[in-house]
């Protein structure tokens, strides 16, 4: 049997509150230096939950330049358009094209395909209806005949689910395979994965893969904390003390290529995506199993898919959400997989907060510099890892990676858990 | 490459603007009866459109899940769960404690996840000036629900859908719009051929029927405001044609690795045979209107079903009934489909069923598959006045009996994504049975 195609990363791009790429997070990361802060978008004063992982100087034309698109888009859109041309940037597209023919440049767009994870939450977009409600005060026949002089014609188009897919599609003149995943927080591995998939059956030559969400919207935060999910200021994943996860905002890409592909076009890669697993526990909405079986399976799914041992993996970044029962599945989870041989784990979301649709995508794009640095980063908040996730190879410093290859964690509603194995290629 | 492992549609559920099973969706378009009329979900009296084709008579009785699961369900995940079991008993198998992991599910999921109700509950609690007053929101009874923020989520469905089955494998949702349902139906397609799954659950749900919703779609001009005439107001591929008609509904289908599937003996409606999709990269709302973007999906299902257009007997068209979509793919069937555009029947049962958004795709392919099966294909109704720009091979006035070898189904979404989905006679695979 041949081996198949080897999938290339050509370039990622991200944003979070930590900052505008995956180098200044890394930096923050390693510096023990948090995004949760003091929620500052509303007056939270007396709430249950006072903190998030905020980008605190969103900057909506750093994010995109064209000011037209502005009054289309969501904030969750901002993030995402911009990893997404990030990545393409740092892959080259455009200044690869600049060097085709019109229909090569067709050919182009024609083969190269957009996978998005997308969130945003449910519920701001639908606010904008509060002041025709209002007005009606229960009327329904009256909502409908003011509708027209109240509400913004283009609400519905801001309020797609896929309007990060339509708008790096159109900015980036691509044309290719596409899928938009709303799949809570394993959207942007699973994008990754199709992203691959698509290349690897020759649906088309290169993909770029996207996350994005803002989840951190007030009614959000307040359904969130009374499922019972957050801490109120802090995110402490594997500690003995956590409370719970903390939400940010953000979004990762990835620029996928085939090694074909590249090479014609003389690019160059930072890494590998060498396969991926999903699965689902099928426990209904929020309910998780204790033992940690779909992490398991995950793992197991993507280590055959990459055709590697569990001993060649270099360093986990696990999901490591802070919520009790979550963190201490996943430990038994990935103990099930690699016993007493477990290669050093690290968690990001204690820096990122949780980005829920965006997490598993930007970890992916720390996780690749961060090999390439030769680092696993530590966990600065852990004080006293919990007896539940023993035998797992934490710690607040910073340990050395096992080889070249991470797994990188995640896990959803819906009983989710992802798993994806990337290799990063020297610099 | 090597060649693809074959995939069979072996159950079909539909809960429809035109019937709340399969049985009663097949007579409703086989006696061209229309779906559309008057709303009757909410007061519409002050809205430009007041006609939708609602799902009629619903009884959720018909789901024999756990009482407590449906705490969790909206409309349109009670009509998923109905659709799922009906194919899920169609076909015949379900997964066992055993095989639970090699079952994948994807499902087309609706954009519209916060009710009307809860909306309005923190609206009159949290911001009766117009203005969300985030100061009174935790106090706010309506912002404290969890089974509403339950409901709300994306993922809603498809945590009902993988508890109520016990699927273990790889199961999503998608959101491409109005090609959201066509997508699921290829993502499922793609498990069981790279081996993730052996079977799969695949299909999409929806309901915008409601103020907010319907809104959207108002404020747009995208649907037809032919209140006198609801039945009439969907007539896709019509010179008069002056937008959608909103649908609500759900279809779902199972999917089985071909050899799991004949070894067990089971009814093989159609061989999913081939998906495409594209980026239209054009417009938000708008398809170009040479049909570029559609005319790459459609290649693309081709091909992968290794086919070719002289082997296609049906396509049930994405047929909107706007102006800018039906011209656009008809422009785009005549590219693909060259000399045999003149011999190939188009109908879109959007004309009966109205638009069911991120379920029209699955509804679609399941009618198809249903065509394949019966040897028949469904009117496209409402039609009288023709358009230059649209001179297809239409079906028109009876639903046309005869053999087909093969299907494609269309779907085309706001946002630019395009999914066709490609279905063959399953005597062409293995012949006659």
């Amino acid at each position: 049997m041949t081996k198949a195609a080897r999938i290339l990363i050509a370039g990622s791009g991200a944003v979070c509150g930590l900052g505008m790429d995956p180098a200044t997070m890394l930096e923050a990361i390693l510096a023990g230096r948090s995004a949760i802060a003091p929620i500052t978008r509303w007056d939270a004063t007396g709430w249950p939950v006072t903190h998030a992982a905020e980008i605190a100087d969103f900057n909506p034309r750093a994010l995109v330049d064209d000011r037209k698109l502005h009054k289309f888009i969501r904030r969750t859109d901002f993030v995402g358009i911009y990893a997404g041309d990030r990545a393409a940037e740092a892959a080259g597209y455009a200044q690869h094209r600049e060097t085709l023919d019109e229909a090569s440049s067709a050919r182009f767009a024609d083969r190269t395909g957009v996978y998005v994870g997308s969130g945003g939450g449910a519920f701001e977009n639908q606010y904008d209806f509060f002041p025709l409600m209002s007005e009606a005060g229960g009327d329904l026949a009256a909502f409908g005949a003011k509708l027209a002089e109240t509400v913004n014609p283009m609400w519905l188009l801001r309020t797609l689910p896929n309007n990060v897919l339509c708008h790096v599609g159109i900015r980036n003149r691509l044309k290719g395979s596409n899928a938009c995943i709303t799949n809570h927080s394993v959207g942007g591995s699973l994008a990754v994965i199709e992203a691959a998939e698509a290349l690897k059956t020759g649906e088309a030559d290169r993909a770029i893969a996207i996350g994005h969400d803002t989840p951190f919207e007030p009614q959000n935060v307040l359904y969130y904390h009374s499922c019972g999910l957050l801490a109120p200021d802090a995110l402490r994943p594997f500690d003995a003390a956590r409370e719970g996860s903390v939400l940010g905002e953000g979004a990762g890409a990835l620029a996928l290529e085939t090694e074909a592909a590249l090479a014609a076009r003389s690019g160059s890669a930072i890494g590998e995506v060498l396969g991926g697993g999903y699965v689902s526990e099928a426990t209904g909405l929020l309910a998780i199993r204790d033992d940690g079986d779909g992490v398991a399976r995950a793992i197991a799914l993507a280590l055959a898919d990459a055709g590697i041992a569990a001993a060649d993996v270099g360093m986990i970044v696990a999901h490591g959400n802070g919520t009790t029962q979550s963190d201490a599945s996943e430990a038994l989870g990935i103990r099930h997989v690699f016993g007493d041989a477990c290669p050093p784990v690290t968690a990001f979301k204690w820096a990122l907060g949780h980005l829920i649709a965006a997490a598993g995508i930007v970890e992916a794009t720390i996780a690749l510099l961060a090999l390439r640095a030769n680092v696993v980063p530590g966990i600065a908040p852990l004080a006293t890892p919990d007896p539940a996730c023993a035998g797992l190879p934490v710690s607040r410093e910073p340990q050395a990676p096992r080889s070249d290859i991470a797994l990188v964690l995640c896990r959803g509603f819906a009983g989710s858990d992802a798993a994806l194995v990337l290799r990063a290629l020297p610099a | 490459m090597k060649p693809h492992r074959r995939v069979a549609i072996t159950g079909v559920g539909l809960v429809t603007p035109v019937g709340n099973d399969v049985a009663s969706t097949w007579a409703a378009l086989d006696g061209v009866k229309s779906g559309a009329a008057a709303i009757t979900l909410f007061d519409a009296s002050g809205f430009s459109t007041r006609i939708a084709a609602e799902v009629k008579g619903f009884d959720p009785r018909v789901i024999t899940a756990e009482r407590k699961l449906l705490k969790y369900t909206n409309r349109s995940h009670r009509f998923a769960l109905a659709a799922a079991e009906e194919a899920m008993r169609d076909a015949g198998v379900a997964p066992t404690d055993a095989d639970g992991e090699r079952w994948g599910c994807a499902v087309g999921t609706g954009m519209m996840g916060v009710e009307f109700a809860d909306l309005s509950g923190v609206q009159r609690n949290s911001a009766a000036g117009g203005e969300l007053d985030a100061r009174l929101l935790p106090d706010d009874p309506a912002a404290a629900d969890p089974l509403a923020f339950c409901r709300s989520q994306s993922t809603a469905g498809v945590a009902l859908l993988t508890r109520r089955f016990g699927i273990r494998g790889y199961a999503t949702s998608v959101h491409t719009a109005c090609a959201s349902g066509g997508q699921a139906i290829g993502t499922a397609l793609k498990l069981i051929r790279r081996g993730a799954v052996d079977r799969a659950l695949a299909g999409g749900f929806d309901s915008m029927i409601s103020p907010v919703g319907l809104a959207g779609f108002c404020l747009l001009s995208a649907v037809s405001a032919d209140n006198e005439t609801p039945e009439l107001a969907s007539r896709p591929f019509d010179a008069t044609r002056n937008g959608f008609v909103l649908g609500e509904g759900a279809g779902f289908i199972v999917l089985e690795d071909w050899d799991c599937a004949r070894a067990r003996g089971a009814h093989i409606y159609a061989e999913l045979a081939g998906d495409g999709n594209s980026l239209s990269s054009y417009r938000i709302t708008d398809s170009p209107p040479d049909g570029d973007g559609p005319i790459q999906s459609m290649r693309a299902a081709l091909a992968d079903a290794n086919a070719a257009p002289a082997d296609v007997d049906y396509i049930n068209a994405h047929g909107t009934s706007t102006g800018m979509n039906d011209r656009s793919e008809s422009a785009a069937i005549r590219a693909v489909f060259g000399a045999d555009a003149k011999r190939v029947s188009v109908s879109s049962t959007k004309s009966s069923m109205g638009h069911l958004i991120a379920a029209a795709g699955a509804v679609e392919v399941a009618i198809c598959a249903l065509g394949i099966d019966r040897s028949e294909m469904p009117v496209n109704a409402n039609y009288r006045v023709p358009d230059p720009d649209c001179d297809l091979n239409l079906v028109l006035g009876a639903p046309r009996r005869q053999r087909l070898r093969m299907a494609l189904s269309n779907s085309f979404g706001f946002g630019g994504s395009n999914s066709c989905v490609v279905l063959r006679n399953p005597d062409l695979v293995d012949g006659p049975r």
